[in-house]
């Protein structure tokens, strides 16, 4: 069957929203986010609601969708139309939860999408004490995928006093967000 | 292939060869059985780990056949690797994203010499830069792709030269020289100041590798000054990773060899360089066609960005000119890095010296 490239997406989105199917729900969000690292649909993925999809996902208990949903966003999040969405929908929050998963894939995505999430309005959100002290934490972590963009995170997109703070506060606590296992 | 997640060199979840899923419904069915995985810019890396390379002494050929993809900058086989008997692991770097991207999709589950190969990807064994630079290539694309220089256009039309010069000392606050081309696009959309640094909380990072410091910057910055901040990648290519971009105007660590003292014409020759663009015309677009390389497209296409038009005609005229030039130097430096270290400009400057 000959699909469009909307029809096709639209035909995801509701067998996404009709299956009972947790396998078919999974096959679904991987195929949408993946449409979401091409920026050609970017306007279908809006209008089919796509960002706001993803955005639910990320506080689902099913880790492989989270995972998913976390690497849709990470596609589409720095096109200025869709990072002005997730910001809007306040998105940036369960964004930060995704940092304490303990699938590889999601916390590496989240980071990621906090970076590019990252504007001067937002930046007081996307770079707060806890995610700055969650980065540094990374940055030392034998993954070298996450330390690297945790070390990116702090050297591009924080201040050194920002820094010094978390690095100061993490010393007083052993309270923190855990490395994700494998 | 579980494995611990680290170090390069190390079985990584990533690398695992996932079982193809067989249940899709026929709609979404592709041509080749897929297993189910979402690709982000955190997973694709110039690095390539390929397993399944029967020992059989055929480095040389396996290195050949991936070469036919794009510009292989390192290989070698990684006998640490866990692998498969009478077989062998190698790691491919490829100077281009784009072309690693392609190889995987071409090579992956090909038989090579009689057996399997499976291609993945290796980000493991970026270092700290080749992560930013990746994460900065995807910004280009995204903001290329989806016409988000128009907003700069608008801010930099005022006062461009100054303003734009400005902006790179600014602006590179906010993030490290590395990616301050991001820097320069990222902040001016979101803010209704003149553009100038919004937020002097940032770091000025690591400054020594700045571009801003060597003098030669700003002369090689004049020309094209007042679209710096709109054009977040000088490459006519809109494939990620594509074409490499002017070194003198991009981190020159992305063409080592490619000086940006080098790049530096004299006026004169810029004039003539801009009669002689003008005369060839609308053929360039900013973003060329890839007709001088092998890579592949891959997906949609995505729609030809149309060329902005500025309302004035001295602003469209230098647009097409810097089009124009984005495009002849970056297919002189992609052709051949070597003739850029000669100083690109030698050939022209030695022509033109008659006026």
């Amino acid at each position: 069957m000959e699909l469009g490239r909307l029809e096709y997406l639209q035909a995801l989105v509701t067998e996404f929203q009709v299956t009972d199917s947790t396998e078919a729900k999974e096959q679904v969000l991987a195929n949408l986010a993946n449409f979401a690292y091409d920026p050609s649909n970017y306007e279908y993925l809006r209008q089919l609601q796509v960002l706001d999809l993803f955005l639910d996902m990320l506080t689902e208990d099913n880790e492989t969708l989270v995972e998913f949903a976390m690497g849709g966003l990470c596609n589409l999040c720095l096109d200025k139309t869709n990072k002005e969405y997730i910001l809007e929908a306040s998105g940036v929050e369960p964004i930060i939860n995704c940092l304490s998963s303990s699938n590889e894939e999601t916390v590496v995505s989240a980071v990621t999408t906090l970076m590019f999430l990252t504007t001067p309005r937002s930046c007081a959100q996307t770079t707060a004490l806890p995610v700055v002290e969650c980065m540094l934490r990374f940055s030392l972590s034998a993954n070298t995928r996450l330390s690297n963009l945790a070390s990116i995170f702090l050297q591009d997109y924080c201040s050194p006093p920002q820094v010094e703070e978390a690095r100061n506060l993490s010393k007083h606590t052993a309270v923190g967000i855990p490395l994700p296992k494998d | 292939a579980a494995g611990s997640s680290g170090g390069p060199g190390t079985p990584c979840r990533h690398h695992a060869q996932l079982g193809a899923c067989e249940s899709r419904a026929k709609y979404r069915e592709g041509w080749r059985p897929r297993a189910v995985k979402v690709y982000t810019i955190n997973l694709e890396s110039r690095y390539l780990l390929i397993q399944g390379v029967p020992a059989l002494g055929v480095m040389k050929e396996l290195v050949e056949q991936f070469a036919l993809y794009g510009a292989i900058e390192e290989y070698h086989a990684l006998d640490e690797y866990p692998a498969e008997q009478f077989t062998e692991v190698y790691l491919i770097k490829f100077k281009k994203l784009q072309c690693a991207r392609v190889a995987k999709k071409k090579m992956d589950e090909r038989s090579f010499f009689g057996s399997l190969l499976h291609v993945c990807y290796a980000p493991e064994f970026e270092t700290v830069q080749e992560t930013r630079e990746k994460l900065q290539d995807r910004r280009k694309y995204i903001a290329k792709a989806t016409n988000q220089r128009d907003c700069f256009v608008l801010k930099k039309v005022e006062g461009p030269k100054k303003t734009a010069s400005k902006n790179s000392e600014h602006d590179c606050p906010w993030s490290t020289s590395g990616s301050r081309v991001a820097s320069n696009w990222d902040p001016s959309c979101f803010t209704s100041s003149s553009g100038v640094s919004h937020n002097t909380a940032y770091p000025s990072g690591n400054q020594n590798q700045s571009l801003l410091t060597s003098p030669h910057y700003d002369n090689n910055c004049a020309e094209i000054s007042g679209y710096f901040g709109q054009n977040t990648s000088l490459t006519p290519n809109i494939h990620p990773g594509g074409h490499t971009p002017p070194a003198s105007l991009m981190q020159q660590r992305m063409v080592p060899a490619y000086n940006g003292i080098d790049r530096f014409m004299p006026r004169t020759t810029h004039l003539q360089e801009r009669k002689r663009k003008r005369e060839e015309g609308n053929k360039f677009s900013l973003i060329g066609t890839s007709e001088d390389n092998t890579e592949v497209v891959i997906g949609p296409q995505l729609p030809e960005i149309p060329k902005v038009d500025m309302d004035d005609e001295s602003l469209n005229t230098s647009a097409t000119l810097i089009r124009n030039k984005l495009k002849e130097v970056a297919d002189s430096v992609s052709t051949s890095v070597e003739k850029a270290e000669s100083s690109s400009a030698k050939p022209l400057v030695k022509q033109r010296r008659r006026i």
